[in-house]
C-alpha cells in the first residue's frame, strides 16, 4: 500500500496576499475543491465574495507573526483588526504584491508638481477627464527611466504606454531618456515601434548620463550630449515622469522571518537558485508566487498562480518517503546543542519535547548528520561503515607494476555524479582507480567519510559538488569547502600532502570538465605516489623517485 | 487521476516538465518527441558558471527535468515520433508516424564503436545528455545505407548486434483527454544576413557556440581548431528586425551571450571579447552585479554591424558605425558569434492545422489573453512555442499548463487514489 503526503495532510491552504496572483490561486483552487483561507493586508479583498464559502475564508486585515510546524501541518499565529488569530494549514502560498520606491534622489531630483513619478502618471492618466486638464496646459513631458540602475521590461512597457497615451491623445511631445531600453516583454518591441510613429522621441545614452538640474520654481533643465546626431542639447520639459525601482514589500521581508525562508539578493521572497522554479521555497509546503519572488507581470503572476496550485495538488499525490531513508535522532546521545536546527536548510529539526526530523519536511542532505558532534543525528546511507562499502578498498601496490591511484570521488547526487555519468557516455576514459562514491550532497561529508577513505588506501580523495548558488540545500557545498579546507589545514600540519584532498564545483551537464578534472587529479596523486597511509604499501614509490633512479 | 491521458507533443524542456507534473498527479502521459532525442534545444547548453559560481542559466534543469522523465513510469517517451492527425470524439485520437528506429535501447550500451566506424561525418549523431538513451542515432538523411545500402559498417560491427537498419517507420494511436502542444522554437537562420554565415568558417550562431562549449568545454576556431585572440558577439541577428517584420524581442540571447562571453574570459583570459548590441536587457535577479562585472572585462559596443568580409587567413572584417564619431570603422576578428533569434517553430503550420489553434500576429501558438480561462477544447500550449521564453518560464509555463489540463480533465473532483 503506497502512502500519500496527502492522506496526513491538513487540506487547507493559507494564501497571503491581496493582488491578482494570490486571487488566480484562490479562485483555481477553490474550482479545485480546495480548502482556502485568503489573509489580506489591507481591509479589502478582491476575491470575488460570491465564490463558494463553505471552503472558503477571508481573514482582512490579518498579518502574520510566526509559524510552527511544518509541511501538512503548519500553525500560523497572526494578528487581526487587534485580535489574535490562529490557523491551521496543510500549505501556505505567499503572494504578497510588491512596493515600489520612486527615483528622484538618483536623478537628483525633489517631488514637485512638475516632477512626478510614474505611478503618478499612471494614475493621472487614468484619472476622470477634469483632472487631466493640467496636461491640456503643458507641451512637453520627459521621462527618465534605468539611467543610473538598470530598469526592467515592467516599468518600461508603462513607460512607453503613458508616453504614447500622452503623445496620442494630448497632442503632447514625450521625450525618453534612458540607458538600455528594457523590450524583453511580449508586444513591447511593437510598442516602442508605436510610440516613435506615434512622436516619442527616445535619447539613448551609454556612458554619459545627462546633466539634470531642479532650479528656481522646480523648473528641469536637463543637459546632454547626444550620441547619435553628435550635438548637445537643452531640454526645458514642463513635466518630468522618473522611474521607480520595484521592491519587496516591508512584510515580505517580515514574512521570510517568520517563516524561516530563503531570500533573494534584493530581499525578495525564494532563493535565487535555479532548484527552487518556479514557486518553491527551501520549506516544503511554502510557495512562493508572483510579485513576493520577483518583478513580474500580470500574464506572468497568473502562470505563478497555477503552478503554485498544481504544487499544493502535487502534495496531496505525493508518496510519503520512507521514513527510513531519512535523518533521525538518537535519543540518548542527543545532548540538545541544536547544531542541526541550526543549519538544516529545509527547517525539519523540531524542538518540542525533544529533538527528532520531521520525516516528511526532510530532504536527505544530511548536513545534520555530517555536523552533530554526538553522532546523534543519523542517516542510514551516509554511515561511514556504508559509504567504506561503497567505496571499497584499494588493493596492495606491487613494485613491479606501474602505480595506478586509488581515488575516491565523493560526487553529488545531482551534481557531479550526472556529470561523472555523462563523461563515461561521451566516451572520455576516466582514471582506472577513479571510484565514485554518490552523497545525496556534499554537505552530509563530515571528517569519518574523508578519513575512511583514506583507511581504505585511497590516494587521493576529490569531493565534487554543486556550484555556488546551485546547491539544493542551499549552503551544503559551503560547508563541504569547510570541512575539506579544515582537513587540507590539518594534514599540512601533520606533514602529509594535503594536495591528496581536493574539492571542485560541477554541474551536472559537465561531462567534459568532470574527465578534465579527474584527469588532472590523477596525475598529480600519480607524482606524489602511493599515500603515507597506506596499510599495504611496504615501501612507497613516488613516480619522482622512479624518474630519478631511471636517470 | 488515474485513467486519465495527455498527449505532449515536444520533448523540449517545456514539454518534460510538463510531462513529470502531470505524471506525479498519475496522469499517463505520451510524450513525442519528432527528433531522436529529447531535451529541444536547451539540452545542448553549456553550464555558464565563472569562478565556481552557478550564473542562473537554467541549463542543468533541463538535465534533471531530462532525468526524471526517463525514469518517470506514469511517463511513456517515443521519439521520432510526429502526430499526423486528430480527432476528437469526446476524447481525442491522436494518428502518430515514427520513424525507423535503428538502434535498440535494450541493447546498446553506448559504447560508441558505430560512430568511431562510420565513414560520413553525421550519419550518426551523438546526444548530448546522458539520459538520452542511446546516446547514439542514425542520421537517416545522411546514412549510406538509406542512400543505397552501400554501407553497413555500423551494424556489423556492433558488438551488441544493436543495431538494425531495416527497421522501418510504424503508424500507431493514441488515445488522450488532452493535449498539450510543446513544439518550441526554430532559432532564426542567418543565412540571408550580410554577415557571412554558411560561407565563413568562423562565423558561427550562439546555438552553435553553446554546443561546442557543452562538448568540448572550449571555444575554438573552427577553421583551424585554435583558441581565438579576437571574439565578437552580434546581437539581434534575426531579432527587432523591422525589415523582417521580426518585431520582437527574443529575451533570452544578451543573458545567453553575455554568460557565454564571460565563461570565455573566466577560461580563456587571453581572448578579447566585443559585445555588438542595440539595449541590453535585463535578465537574472543580480543583473546590476553581472552587468558591472561583464563590462570591466567585455568591451560593449553599441552598434549592430552592417556586414563581414572574410580575409586570405580567415579572419572577419566587421563594418560598423562607430558613435559618436559617425565614422564607418573595419576591425578584425578571429571569430564572430551571432545571437540569432527566436522564431516561430518549423511545423508551426502543421500544428496549428491539425490542433485547431490560432497564431499570433508573428507567427507563435499563443492566443491572446489565454492565461486568463481554462481552453475548452482539450488543447493547451506551453513553452516557446508561445513565444521567446529563457528555460525557467518554459518551465512555469509547462507547470501553469499542466494546472490548467488537471483542472480541464477533472473539473472540481480532482481523485487521487
Ligand atoms: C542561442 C540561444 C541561447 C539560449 N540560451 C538560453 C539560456 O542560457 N538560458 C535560458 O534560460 N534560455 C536560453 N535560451 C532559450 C531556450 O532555448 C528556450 O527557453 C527553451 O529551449 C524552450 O524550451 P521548449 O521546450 O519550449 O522548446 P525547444 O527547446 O525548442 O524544444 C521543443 C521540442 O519539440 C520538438 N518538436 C518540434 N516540433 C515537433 C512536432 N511536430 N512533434 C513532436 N516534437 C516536436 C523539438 O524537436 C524539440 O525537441 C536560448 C535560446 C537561444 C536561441
Amino acid at each position: 500500500m503506497i502512502k500519500f503526503l496527502g492522506d496526513s495532510l491538513n487540506h487547507q491552504t493559507l494564501i497571503l496576499g491581496n493582488g491578482p496572483c494570490a486571487v488566480a490561486a484562490a479562485e483555481s483552487l477553490l474550482a479545485a475543491g480546495e480548502n482556502i483561507i485568503i489573509a489580506t493586508k489591507d481591509d479589502t479583498c478582491n476575491l470575488n465574495g460570491s465564490v463558494d464559502s463553505a471552503s472558503l475564508q477571508i481573514l482582512r486585515q490579518m498579518r502574520c507573526l510566526s509559524c510552527k510546524g511544518s509541511v501538512g501541518n503548519f500553525k500560523i499565529h497572526g494578528i487581526q483588526k487587534n485580535k489574535p488569530v490562529a490557523i491551521d494549514a496543510g500549505c501556505i502560498i505567499i503572494a504578497e504584491e510588491d512596493q515600489r520606491t520612486p527615483n528622484f534622489s538618483l536623478y537628483g531630483l525633489n517631488a514637485s508638481s512638475n516632477v512626478k513619478t510614474l505611478s503618478e502618471m499612471k494614475t493621472l492618466l487614468s484619472s476622470p477627464s477634469n483632472e487631466k486638464n493640467i496636461l491640456s496646459e503643458i507641451k512637453k513631458v520627459i521621462f527618465l527611466t534605468g539611467l543610473v540602475k538598470e530598469s526592467t521590461p515592467i516599468i518600461a512597457k508603462e513607460v512607453m504606454l503613458s508616453s504614447l497615451l500622452l503623445q496620442k491623445d494630448f497632442g503632447l511631445q514625450t521625450y525618453i531618456l534612458t540607458k538600455n531600453l528594457k523590450v524583453a516583454g511580449d508586444g513591447l518591441e511593437s510598442l516602442y515601434r508605436d510610440t516613435k510613429n506615434a512622436g516619442t522621441i527616445y535619447t539613448k545614452f551609454t556612458d554619459d548620463v545627462p546633466d539634470i538640474h531642479q532650479g528656481e520654481e522646480d523648473n528641469i533643465r536637463i543637459d546632454f550630449y547626444d550620441e547619435i546626431t553628435s550635438k548637445n542639447f537643452r531640454l526645458t520639459p514642463d513635466m518630468t515622469v522618473v522611474d521607480e525601482t520595484v521592491v519587496p514589500s516591508r512584510y515580505a521581508a517580515d514574512l521570510v522571518k517568520i517563516f524561516n525562508i530563503e531570500k533573494d539578493v534584493g530581499g525578495f521572497v525564494q532563493a535565487d537558485n535555479v532548484h527552487r522554479y518556479p514557486v518553491l521555497t527551501n520549506r516544503k509546503g511554502i510557495l512562493v508566487a508572483g510579485p513576493s519572488k520577483s518583478v513580474m507581470d500580470v500574464d506572468t503572476q497568473r502562470i505563478d498562480a497555477g503552478n503554485a496550485a498544481l504544487a499544493v495538488k502535487g502534495l496531496s499525490a505525493e508518496k510519503t518517503n520512507a521514513k527510513a531513508e531519512k535523518a533521525y535522532v538518537h535519543e540518548e546521545r542527543c545532548i540538545r546543542c541544536l547544531t542541526c536546527y541550526r543549519l538544516c536548510p529545509y527547517d525539519a529539526i523540531t524542538l518540542n519535547t525533544r529533538v527528532a526530523v520531521v520525516p516528511d519536511a526532510c530532504e536527505r542532505c544530511g548536513i545534520c548528520a555530517a555536523h552533530c558532534p554526538m553522532y546523534a543525528v543519523r542517516m542510514a546511507d551516509l554511515e561511514p561503515e556504508v559509504i567504506s562499502e561503497l567505496m571499497g578498498t584499494g588493493g596492495g601496490i606491487d613494485r613491479q607494476q606501474s602505480f595506478v591511484p586509488f581515488i575516491v570521488a565523493f560526487c553529488c547526487r545531482r551534481s557531479a555524479a550526472q556529470a561523472r555519468d555523462l563523461a563515461v557516455c561521451m566516451g572520455y576514459h576516466l582514471p582506472q582507480g577513479l571510484k565514485m562514491v554518490e552523497v545525496p550532497c556534499s554537505g552530509g561529508l563530515s571528517y569519518d567519510h574523508i578519513f575512511k577513505a583514506l583507511e581504505n588506501n585511497a590516494d587521493g580523495v576529490m569531493v565534487l559538488t554543486c556550484h555556488k548558488g546551485n546547491c539544493h540545500s542551499e549552503q551544503g557545498n559551503i560547508y563541504a569547502d569547510q570541512t575539506v579546507a579544515q582537513i587540507r589545514d590539518m594534514f599540512s600540519r601533520i606533514g602529509f600532502e594535503k594536495e591528496r584532498l581536493l574539492i571542485q564545483t560541477l554541474a551536472s551537464n559537465m561531462g567534459t570538465e568532470f574527465a578534465r578534472i579527474a584527469g588532472g587529479f590523477e596525475e598529480t596523486i600519480a607524482t606524489l605516489g602511493p599515500s603515507k597511509l597506506r596499510k599495504n604499501c611496504k615501501k612507497p614509490i613516488t613516480k619522482a623517485r622512479k624518474d630519478e633512479s631511471a636517470k | 487521476m488515474r485513467g486519465k491521458h495527455v498527449l505532449i507533443v515536444g520533448g523540449g524542456v517545456a514539454g518534460l516538465s510538463a510531462a513529470i507534473e502531470l505524471a506525479d498527479l498519475d496522469i499517463r502521459v505520451e510524450l513525442n518527441e519528432k527528433s531522436n532525442f529529447l531535451g529541444g534545444h536547451a539540452i545542448g547548453y553549456a553550464c555558464k558558471a565563472i569562478d565556481n559560481t552557478c550564473v542562473k542559466c537554467g541549463a542543468c534543469m533541463v538535465e534533471e527535468k531530462l532525468q526524471r522523465a526517463v525514469s518517470h513510469p506514469n511517463i511513456n517517451i517515443s521519439v521520432g515520433s510526429q502526430t499526423q492527425g486528430i480527432s476528437k470524439n469526446g476524447r481525442f485520437s491522436a494518428s502518430v508516424r515514427r520513424q525507423a528506429l535503428c538502434i535498440d535501447p535494450e541493447k546498446c550500451t553506448n559504447c560508441g564503436l558505430c560512430s568511431n566506424r562510420c565513414p560520413v561525418n553525421g550519419a550518426i549523431i551523438k546526444s548530448f545528455s546522458k539520459n538520452n538513451h542511446p546516446f547514439y542515432a542514425i542520421n537517416i538523411a545522411k546514412c549510406l545505407y538509406f542512400k543505397d545500402r552501400s554501407c553497413s559498417i555500423c551494424c556489423d560491427e556492433c558488438p551488441e548486434a544493436a543495431i538494425d537498419l531495416d527497421n522501418s517507420p510504424s503508424e500507431y494511436t493514441i488515445e488522450a483527454d488532452a493535449v498539450l502542444i510543446a513544439a518550441g522554437f526554430l532559432p532564426f537562420n542567418p543565412r540571408n544576413k550580410p554577415y557571412g554565415y554558411g560561407r565563413f568558417k568562423n562565423v558561427v550562431t550562439a546555438l552553435e557556440l553553446e554546443n561546442m562549449l557543452k562538448r568540448t568545454g572550449r571555444v575554438k576556431k573552427p577553421s583551424d581548431d585554435l583558441l581565438p585572440q579576437n571574439v565578437a558577439f552580434i546581437q539581434c541577428v534575426g531579432s527587432r528586425d523591422a525589415k523582417l517584420n521580426h518585431l520582437w524581442c527574443s529575451k533570452v540571447c544578451c543573458g545567453s551571450a553575455l554568460r557565454m562571453a564571460r565563461l570565455i574570459k573566466d577560461r580563456q583570459p587571453e581572448t578579447e571579447v566585443t559585445f555588438f548590441y542595440i539595449d541590453v536587457q535585463t535578465f537574472g535577479k543580480d543583473f546590476e552585479q553581472f552587468y558591472r562585472e561583464a563590462r570591466e572585462d567585455i568591451r560593449m559596443i553599441r552598434a549592430i554591424p552592417a556586414d563581414i568580409y572574410e580575409t586570405e587567413n580567415k579572419a572577419l572584417k566587421v563594418n560598423f558605425v562607430n558613435h559618436p564619431l559617425h565614422q564607418t570603422r573595419e576591425e578584425i576578428f578571429d571569430l564572430v558569434v551571432l545571437s540569432v533569434g527566436i522564431t516561430p517553430g518549423e511545423d508551426i503550420g502543421n500544428l496549428s492545422r491539425i490542433f485547431k489553434l490560432d497564431t499570433d500576429q508573428f507567427g507563435f501558438l499563443k492566443s491572446a489573453g489565454e492565461d486568463a480561462t481554462v481552453s475548452s477544447n482539450g488543447v493547451f500550449t506551453a513553452g516557446a512555442v508561445r513565444g521567446p521564453m529563457s528555460i525557467a518560464e518554459s518551465i512555469a509555463s509547462a507547470g501553469s499548463a499542466a494546472w490548467k489540463i488537471v483542472k480541464y480533465m477533472g473539473g472540481r473532483d480532482l481523485k487521487f487514489d
